[in-house]
């Protein structure tokens, strides 16, 4: 059993019903090429398309696992890359997933996030907020007509998660097509984030009062959290 | 180059940092502009409608670290979004508001991570034009360390030309650029300026006569993006030259 094995389960479904109509594009990293690595600040006049605006349609998530199969390297599309947006601004999610061994859930997830925060393409601003588990990129002109793609975005993104320590493997998958599809995503990321925040505040907190705690709900259903609980609590009655 | 606009209230900063935003918009410059003054005056000077401020970033930061379960690598990355939001992008140029701070307590971290926030985004423009709040408080609390130049601005009155050599004095020990000269602001014979010349110890970088076309456009609400060349333009437009600021 895995952290996110139900988030997983409902990602994987969406992929195979995304498949299944035809409308999914499977897409080698490796085949992306190299792309200039550096922050950037695009601004409204420089912007070619906009994608994850939050009026529209954002989300982002990164789950990772020890079990399930990923195919290493893939690029998962539906909807519209960026060179083929017929409209100035794209609903988005973003869903990464990495596989490996993480020992120590709380450095791993940690490590995993920085490295998706650390990578920055030339001609893409992309901004994140957590809480909101949003993401909100432009394109700019210039990075468009030399040619970016989302494949060249996914590599960036497998090539950071696979230098985490542990990690074996990684896959992205972006949605472009609608803001529906991006909604069909919400409940895994919502469930992905409530994870995340359970265990943030076990670690953080290091307060194991069940009884008043918001995220006892979670805690009691999902063995993973069930196990870091009581490695955390066991560690702390050693100390104690 | 961050050029940090200072001096006593009612001097005319504002009519600087409003004419120098026009520059650079009619420049092509890839520029910042920030209205430190909590006031607002430089929105309004613009006509532009901040989305939302620094403050408010700063309460939605707050609510963040209330609400718990977030680091302060997520909270950095929660305010580069947030400032990105918050970028009012008018005329060729990107505009962004302090806002007036009403929330009580402490909250460094957030202080911090707004400041390093700041930082960073101006390191993506060519340029940043910072309307400061009137005094020396600003200066004082190291919020422009960062600051390449301070322009001070003064009327011809000596104690507006005291209180531009007293912000003079702080910038030394807390701005980082040692770039910092007088604007003399609203005179009506040279010979005024030729008293300040004689009275400051300050470098005068230049001086702007009274202007019937800025006072219209003071009066009236007129945006300054508007505002056609005029002898008082033109000299804040030589000023923020000889200051670097278009370089």
């Amino acid at each position: 059993m895995g952290l996110f094995d139900e988030q997983i389960k409902e990602v994987r479904a969406f992929i195979d019903e995304v498949r299944a109509s035809g409308a999914l594009r499977e897409l080698e990293a490796a085949g992306a090429g190299d792309w200039p690595q550096r922050s950037s600040l695009v601004l409204e006049e420089d912007t070619a398309l906009e994608l994850g605006n939050p009026k529209i349609a954002s989300l982002s998530v990164l789950l990772w696992t020890e079990e399930s199969d990923l195919a290493d390297g893939r690029v998962l599309l539906t909807g519209p890359d960026v060179a083929e947006s017929t409209a100035p601004s794209l609903p988005f999610a973003q869903v990464l997933l990495a596989k490996g061994r993480f020992p120590n859930e709380y450095d791993s997830y940690r490590d995993l996030r920085d490295a998706v925060y650390d990578t920055h393409m030339e001609g893409l601003s992309v901004r994140t907020m957590p809480s909101k588990q949003t993401l909100w990129c432009r394109v700019s002109r210039d990075a468009l007509s030399s040619g970016l793609s989302l494949v060249h975005l996914g590599a960036e993104y497998i090539d950071a998660l696979k230098q985490v320590p542990g990690v074996t493997a990684a896959e992205a998958l972006f949605v472009t097509s609608s803001a529906a599809d991006v909604a069909k995503l919400s409940r895994a990321a919502s469930g992905a984030q409530r994870l995340v925040d359970a265990m943030m505040k076990m670690y953080q907190e290091q307060n194991f009062d069940c009884e008043t705690c918001e995220y006892q709900d979670v805690c009691d259903t999902v063995m993973d959290l069930k196990k870091i609980r009581k490695k955390l609590a066991d560690g702390k009655a050693v100390q104690g | 180059m961050i050029l940090a606009v200072c001096g006593k209230g009612g001097v005319g900063k504002t009519t600087v940092s409003a004419v120098g935003a026009r520059a650079l918009a009619s420049r092509g410059v890839r520029s910042l502009v920030v209205d430190a003054d909590p006031a607002g005056g430089l929105a309004m000077a613009l006509d532009i409608e901040p989305k939302k401020t620094l403050n408010d970033i700063r309460k939605e930061l707050i609510a963040e670290i209330k609400a718990g379960q977030r680091d302060e690598r997520d909270l950095a990355v929660s305010v580069d979004y947030l400032v990105a939001e918050a970028l009012t992008e008018k005329g060729g140029i990107a505009f962004l508001a302090i806002g007036r701070p009403e929330d009580v307590g402490c909250y460094c971290k957030v202080n911090v991570i707004l400041k390093d926030a700041i930082e960073g985004l101006g390191s993506m423009f060519d340029a940043v034009l910072i309307d400061a709040e009137a005094g020396i408080e600003q200066v004082n609390r190291k919020v422009m360390g960062s600051v390449d130049y301070v322009l001070l601005v003064s009327d011809t009155s000596a104690k507006a030309v005291r209180v531009a050599e007293t912000i003079k004095g702080v910038a030394d020990k807390m701005v980082a650029g040692e770039g910092a000269a007088l604007l003399v602001n609203r005179f009506r014979d040279e010979s005024e300026v030729e008293r300040v010349r004689s009275e400051t110890s300050l470098d005068v970088i230049g001086s702007i006569p009274e202007d019937d076309t800025v006072r219209t456009f003071d009066a009236g609400g007129t945006s300054f993006f508007d505002l056609p060349d005029c002898p008082a333009s033109e000299a804040i437009d030589k000023a923020l030259t000889q200051a670097g600021l278009f370089a």
